[in-house]
């Protein structure tokens, strides 16, 4: 618990102090508590602040479908509500719930139904029917949504936001009833929509004048679609990833369309070359970020006399993939001073020379990727950490040539770094010790660098307190005694990847225990870990969405046990190759409600019949499930299809049984 | 009557006599008589014209006399000539000699014919009196198509004759591109024209001739005008709209002839309708084919029974030499009637046919799917039933499109119009229902609906297709109409009968006696 909810907490001690706050004053106070878990803390203290929450709060995530109903009907001023996390949502709980709520959703602005598979078109035309106001929406990821779906939506008609990337089901038809229903359209992603056409990116055109974001990344249209889309006044963002049907010529449609285009991202357009995007930027003085991440295989002097002019501009360029030489890097760095971010991935001819002239011009930059740029060494990071004092990211992954002395002045000059990427750098304990000065460091990679001890972990931990994210894959000396240390220094962590580290036993798992924010724990391939290990994390680790334990092979249903009885949030699930039984298992999938996506593959000790009751048990919640090839004959066919009726996708595998250490 | 005959008879073979010794190729005439054929058919309309305009074999056969030595200067032009043109294609003029060999044959066997009849049957006056007018009908027209193909043989060597010959510039002028049927008098530029040439006065004799030519050209233009006033019903002429929507394919859109370089046939509403399209040049019987047409020609003499006057007409030969032949709608105030201002002429008789059976017909086939959508042109309404019912494209209003982009033109053109979703009916009534049915059962339900969008999107639209058509419900596959098959030939009895150009005639009171079908 926090400094300040501890505070609050004694003022609620005294409960008449709290009481003549008023509700809009203890609403404010509210308001400025960012933890979600402190104002848990606030709520359950004081009725007073009960009563301010109950009418301030203004977003809601709901976790369980059990209690929706209630949380919409308690919540009246809700404005945001988030239900992407809530376990077996389907049509009828959702109408259920919002019929319940009578007019309580009168307010509600934005609704987040991403990946909430079990939500059709019914539960949305009731949701949406009972929300007047609403103005975004997020369906991206509900795979099987399709063009009903995206018309109840399209019902909302003040609608200005909408997500619909891999609503795979989508088609034109679809997209035609967002643009007729929705005309005030704002941001629209139909990124993954496949079935979406030139003619449905037409309609839109015509239809949403007011689009200032819009997303057609992966869709097979093509320059037709860029025609229409120039006739879009306001348009400000344009996304077409992997638009392989995109060439020159329609970066040319475009370059006449809006002067406000400030982003566009054509990475992976196969079709496009430098012309293309020098004819886009021509006139385009608002340009500001550029993504052609590998689709450029040369730079042609007409881009680079254009990207002159964007030199007050332009602050992000992704160039990943390209060949690049000393000159061309001395001469964007001239062309865009203003640079704040620079992606130079998988570029091949990067050297030390060219990144030093780089950012001998780019002061401003905070964020470098250099990720496989193999050529550079110390000398690189030394003028990176000359010119870039405002440095906050920098991607290194398999720079393999740089060593601590480097990592030394970047530590020292730039104290903002908040993300590096060391990824198969091979740097050793030496390194974290200078790194470990970087206070403000939140994501750490160091994944690979097998020479990486306890003792360098317990440099990161003893000043690294605001860390989020820790990569020690295959950072196999690490022992327990490394994760005692992290747990004591670093309790914010919530992703942590410890697979392959084999010398941790159970011991260092009871350490983890003590990180209650921890949300994503990778434990591949610990064969030392057992049920015990996986109990103190269950308890422990309150936060716990995401688990690993593939190849654990010492993992029985005593850990299943565990995570069945304490692991309540749990959404991922991976279990190959443990030693767990049909009854841990069926256990397991009846308790964990919130449990989306189990990976079980290779359970050689559950018979079919523990497979068949556990999937049954699960059957509504289910959303992603891998499995033996082999089983996909043995189950009844029934509840297969049932399955798949709830919007369950399975993953059939078949991989011969090796164990590995 | 028979004199005047034989005196045109005389004043054509003298025109063509040069093309006597020319070998004579039978395909291309084949061609041009059949394509004429047909329009000389359509063109004369004996049961109604008659009485209206005046009469046929007086003025206007006396003025298409023309003086012999006017003829002579006429032929020897023709024969002068050639050698000078470098562009001056000889085939051209051999058939269209050969053309006009033939029509006075016709004309001469027509004659003949009648003269045969006269004496053999001297039955009742007043089926004399129909024979004699069905007979002038038809040697008007030919002497209209004589006169026309003549014309044309003057414009392929007009230019080149230009600077030697003013005689026959102001020929060409006046029977060239002019050469106008039905063209306005006032539009003539042989006025024009005359004005331009300063040596006028020396071509006197052209000048009576041409002149000859112009009053012939006005009476056939009464001929033409004439039978609208009393075209029967439906042919106010009131000025319409045009509201043929349909028509791009009926001709003369894209192509720009500039007005007079055509000639304007105009076909009367009975013909139009007429079921057939070819015609017997001698008997008049109507044909569905031209194959059958053939067949049938055999039977009026040795000359058909050649293998060249049997053989199926090539296409190309002869095109190119006839005259370029537009069409008139007889709908007074219609965009395709010549009287029009803005006229746009119909490019082939078929396109007349369509254009006014669409355009000022009775829709009166319908659709016995949808029993909604009418048509007057069976084709059309065949290809409607091709696709009606699987326009799977359907817009909020009710319209269904064929194709995804059409309805998407149309829903981008019309405020709040929005596509409609396949299977929106079932939704409604199921969502009413069960909106919050119990969980196994919702799951179940759900079981139904995504356990087909996993296949494939084309699944989907199948399903969704096949779910619509049981709920609108308005066909299953036993409810055709049996009788497509007897639409397929023709549709309306009596109407070949009542509507025929020849169905004046008592049946059988001679031997051209209108007897429909294919031979």
């Amino acid at each position: 618990m926090s400094r300040e909810a501890q505070k609050l907490d004694s003022a609620a001690d005294g409960a008449v102090g709290i009481g003549v706050l008023s509700l809009d004053l203890l609403g404010q106070v509210l308001d400025r508590l960012r933890e979600p878990r402190d104002r848990k803390a606030c709520r359950l203290v004081s009725r007073a602040f009960e009563r301010a929450e109950v009418a301030h709060r203004r977003a809601l995530r709901v976790l369980r479908r059990e209690p929706l109903p209630r949380l919409l009907r308690a919540f009246p001023a809700l404005e945001r509500l988030d239900l992407s996390a809530c376990a077996s949502l389907d049509d009828a709980s959702l109408s259920a719930a919002v019929a319940g709520a009578g007019g309580g959703l009168a307010g509600l602005r934005s609704v987040c139904l991403a990946r909430a598979n079990g939500v059709g078109w019914r539960g949305l035309e009731a949701l949406v029917a009972a929300c007047p106001k609403l103005e975004a929406v997020d369906l991206s990821h509900c795979v099987s949504a399709g063009d009903r779906e995206v018309a109840a939506v399209a019902a909302a008609a003040g609608l200005r936001e909408l997500r619909l990337d891999k609503c795979l089901a989508v088609t034109d038809m679809g997209l035609a009833k967002v643009a007729v229903g929705c005309p005030r359209l704002e941001k629209l992603s139909l990124k993954w929509c496949r079935e979406i056409s030139d003619i449905g990116i037409d309609l839109l055109a015509k239809k949403c004048p007011e689009l200032r974001s819009l997303n057609i990344s992966y869709l097979e249209v093509g320059n037709e679609s860029l025609r229409s889309i120039s006739s879009l006044e306001r348009l400000e963002e344009l996304a077409m990833v992997c638009c392989s049907c995109i060439d020159d010529e329609g970066l040319e449609l475009l370059s006449k369309g809006s002067d406000l285009l400030q982003s566009v991202d054509v990475s992976r357009c196969d079709h496009v070359t430098s012309e293309g995007l020098a004819a886009l930027i021509d006139g385009r003085n608002f340009l500001q970020k550029l993504y052609a991440a590998d689709c450029l295989h040369e730079i042609g002097q007409r881009f680079l006399s254009k990207l002159a002019t964007l030199k007050e501009t332009l602050t992000m360029l992704k160039l990943d993939g390209l060949e690049v030489s000393d000159s061309l890097l001395q001469a964007i760095g001239e062309s865009c001073n203003k640079l704040v971010e620079v992606g130079l991935s998988k570029c091949s001819g990067v050297t030390d020379e060219g990144i030093s002239s780089l950012v001998a011009q780019c002061s401003d930059l905070r964020s470098i990727d250099l990720t496989c740029c193999n050529l550079i060494t110390n000398n690189a990071l030394d003028s990176i950490a000359d010119n870039c004092k405002m440095l906050e990211c920098l991607r290194l992954e398999s720079c393999s040539l740089i060593n601590e002395k480097g990592l030394k002045r970047i530590a020292t000059c730039c104290p903002n770094l908040k993300e590096i990427d060391l990824t198969d750098c091979g740097v050793d304990d030496a390194a974290l010790e200078h790194l470990a000065k970087c206070s403000e460091l939140r994501i750490l990679k160091l994944g690979l660098c097998s020479s990486i001890s306890d003792k360098g972990i317990a440099f990161i931990s003893s000043n690294c307190g605001k860390l989020v994210e820790l990569d020690l894959y295959r950072c196999n000396s690490i022992t327990d005694d490394g994760l005692a240390a992290l747990a004591n220094g670093c309790k914010r962590i919530k992703l942590l990847n410890l697979c392959y580290c084999n010398k941790i036993t159970d011991t260092g798992l009871g350490h983890l225990g003590s990180l209650e924010e921890l949300t994503n724990l990778e434990l591949r391939c610990l064969v030392r870990i057992t049920g015990i290990g996986i109990s103190s994390v269950a308890i422990g680790c309150k936060s716990l969405i995401e688990l690993d334990l593939k190849r654990c092979y010492s993992v029985d249903d005593a850990g299943l046990w565990a995570l069945a009885r304490y692991a309540l949030n749990l959404r991922q699930l991976t279990i190959s190759y443990c030693q767990v039984t049909g009854l841990g298992l069926c256990h397991l999938l009846s308790s964990l409600r919130c449990l989306q996506d189990i990976k079980m593959v290779h359970l050689s000790w559950v018979s079919i019949e523990g497979f068949e009751m556990a999937l049954r048990a699960a059957c509504g919640r289910l959303k992603k499930l891998k499995m033996l090839c082999g089983l996909k004959t043995v189950l009844s066919p029934e509840l297969l299809q049932m399955l798949q009726a709830c919007g369950c996708r399975i993953r059939w595998v078949n991989k011969p049984l090796v164990y590995k250490d | 009557m028979e004199g005047r005959m034989t005196s045109l008879e005389a004043t054509m073979k003298a025109s063509s006599t040069m093309a006597s010794s020319m070998v004579r190729n039978a395909d291309p005439d084949q061609q041009t008589l059949r394509s004429n054929s047909v329009e000389q058919f359509y063109f004369p309309r004996p049961g109604q014209s008659l009485p209206g305009i005046p009469p046929f074999f007086g003025p206007p056969s006396s003025s298409l006399y023309l003086p012999n030595d006017n003829e002579a200067k006429f032929g020897n032009q023709f024969e002068s000539n050639p050698s000078q043109n470098t562009d001056w294609d000889p085939q051209a003029i051999v058939s269209n000699l050969t053309f006009l060999e033939q029509k006075i044959k016709q004309v001469k066997d027509i004659v003949q014919s009648m003269n045969n009849r006269e004496n053999q049957v001297a039955g009742g006056s007043s089926e004399l009196a129909a024979k004699q007018q069905l007979i002038t009908a038809d040697l008007t027209s030919i002497i209209i198509q004589l006169i026309s193909t003549a014309g044309s043989l003057l414009p392929s060597m007009k230019n080149p004759l230009l600077s030697s010959n003013p005689a026959v510039r102001q020929l060409g002028n006046t029977l060239g591109s002019p050469m106008g049927f039905g063209m306005n008098a006032n539009q003539r530029p042989s006025v024009d024209s005359k004005t331009d040439i300063p040596d006028t006065g020396k071509t006197s004799d052209y000048d009576e001739l041409m002149n000859n030519l112009n009053t012939a050209q006005d009476e056939r233009d009464e001929l033409i005008k004439c039978p609208n006033p009393c075209g029967g019903e439906g042919s106010e002429p009131t000025p319409m709209e045009d509201h043929d929507v349909k028509e791009s394919d009926d001709g003369g859109e894209g192509e720009n002839l500039p007005p007079g370089s055509y000639v304007v046939l105009q076909l009367e509403k009975e013909e139009i309708l007429a079921p057939h399209t070819h015609f017997c040049l001698i008997c008049g019987k109507g044909f569905k084919r031209d194959a059958n047409l053939r067949m049938h020609m055999r039977g009026h003499g040795d000359e058909y029974k050649t293998p060249a006057a049997l053989a199926k007409p090539t296409k190309d030969s002869g095109a190119d030499h006839a005259p370029v032949t537009r069409y008139s709608c007889p709908f007074v105030g219609c965009k395709r009637n010549k009287e029009h201002k803005k006229f746009q002429p119909l490019k082939t008789i078929l396109c007349v046919k369509n254009h006014y059976k669409r355009s000022h017909c009775d829709k009166s086939y319908t659709c016995s799917r949808c029993n909604t959508k009418k048509f007057s042109v069976i084709a059309d309404l065949k290809t409607h039933e091709k696709h009606c019912g699987r326009d799977k494209w359907l817009c909020s209003c009710g319209t269904t499109f064929s194709r995804k982009d059409k309805l998407f033109g149309h829903v981008a053109l019309f405020q709040g119009h929005t596509p409609a979703l396949p299977m929106e009916d079932v939704k409604v009534s199921e969502a009413s229902e069960q909106p919050h049915d119990s969980e196994p059962m919702n799951e179940m339900a759900r079981s139904m609906v995504y356990s087909f969008p996993s296949s494939s999107s084309d699944g989907i639209s199948n399903l969704d297709m096949k779910m619509a058509d049981d709920v609108r419900g308005y066909f299953s596959p036993l409810s055709f109409d049996p009788c497509f098959g007897a639409l397929d030939d023709f549709t309306r009895p009596g109407f070949d009968i009542s509507e025929n150009p020849f169905s004046f005639l008592p049946s059988g009171s001679c031997s051209y006696g209108q007897q429909n079908g294919d031979s």
